[in-house]
């Protein structure tokens, strides 16, 4: 996701007001991934906001202590944020490779028991107990199992996180800083 | 995860200018000071350090973006992008592999093989990462991107002719 453009920075100007004006970017670019993201199927929002979250995180990391109470609140905020959609990416990350992984050792013993029945009319079930992964397939089946109610858990407290935030005004109170800080510069 | 090192000098007043070249400067030198022991795969914390260092100094780039040369800026960017991205290869299957191992322990005897098998596939994909990151964790290439970038930081202080510089991050 590529990040928005910062407008009117004056690298000789106080770095209050271009803090400010960074973080009213970055703060409308997560803000703006609400509603779609708190859908549970919007794996392609939820990501870009991951990413947004942790581009708010960093600019406050750096310049939170000109914005005073709001910006660590609204930092640790981001980092939670973060830290929840992280979870749900690696979960989303990891379900196709397990699948594949499964399905290359189905091949594999497919072709192993082939190779057992040699030139039988025709294959024997019984061969299918022979395969070298059979011992496998019960826990990746359960993985599957367990990453797909881990991310619909962190889904879950991520809604609940950002219902919370918001309810709190967290991102109210850093917006409002920052136009504190501006005004007080003159900009 | 790594603390970063908190910036001496940086005021809500200071010329955005001057906060960039400090701020870039601190981060580049947390860049460097953990660029050591990055390849042992049985202490996952110095990728995840490093890795972190990083993604800290490639935001400072981005946050102090107007203060810099464009030209330069963005070369400096690309190379720590290159680094951050072998370092996130490694760090992926790290994560992968704790998380699996951890899952494994807490499922029967009989679950396990199956998990076992995935873990062996990340352990793999691990030491071929681990083999990628070599060229760019190594301390020639780190010092080149720190060098970079405090002329980055000298050149944003000069165009604002603010005096700065010596010793003023911590």
């Amino acid at each position: 996701m590529k990040a928005r453009k910062i407008k009117g920075t004056d690298p000789a100007g106080p770095l209050a007001a271009n803090a400010a004006r960074t973080v009213k970017v970055r703060l409308a670019e997560l803000r703006g991934f609400v509603p779609r993201a708190l859908e549970a199927d919007a794996v392609g929002a939820q990501h870009d906001m991951r990413i947004a979250a942790k581009r708010l995180r960093y600019v406050l990391e750096v310049t939170g202590f000109c914005f005073g109470r709001p910006a660590e609140a609204a930092r640790r905020r981001a980092k939670h944020l973060q830290d929840l959609l992280g979870e749900m990416h690696d979960a989303d990350v990891m379900l196709p490779q397990l699948r594949e992984h499964r399905r290359e050792l189905r091949g594999q013993d497919a072709a192993a028991i082939v190779r057992l029945a040699g030139d039988a009319d025709d294959l024997d079930p019984a061969l299918a107990a022979r395969a070298p992964h059979r011992t496998a397939y019960r826990g990746l089946e359960t993985l599957e199992v367990y990453l797909l109610a881990r991310r619909r858990l962190l889904f879950d407290r991520f809604c609940e996180m950002w219902d919370g935030a918001e309810q709190r005004g967290v991102w109210d109170a850093l917006e409002r800083s920052a136009d504190r800080a501006l005004d007080e510069s003159g900009g | 995860m790594a603390r970063q090192v908190e910036i001496e000098g940086l005021s809500s007043e200071l010329p955005f200018a001057e906060a960039a070249a400090l701020v870039v400067e601190t981060r580049a030198g947390e860049l460097l000071r953990h660029s050591d022991g990055v390849l042992d795969t049985g202490a996952i914390e110095g990728v995840h350090d490093m890795r972190v260092a990083t993604r800290r100094l490639r935001a400072a780039l981005e946050v102090f973006a107007p203060c810099f040369p464009k030209g330069a800026r963005k070369r400096v960017l690309k190379e720590v992008k290159s680094v951050a991205d072998a370092l996130g290869e490694r760090r992926d299957r790290d994560v992968a592999i704790a998380m699996l191992s951890s899952v494994a322990e807490s499922l029967p005897a009989a679950d396990r093989p199956g998990i076992r098998s995935l873990i062996e596939r990340y352990r793999a994909e691990q030491l071929e990462a681990n083999e990628r990151l070599v060229p760019y964790v190594e301390l020639e290439r780190i010092e080149r991107i720190e060098a970079a970038v405090r002329a980055l930081a000298a050149e944003a202080r000069a165009a604002v002719g603010s005096g700065g510089g010596e010793g003023g991050a911590s």
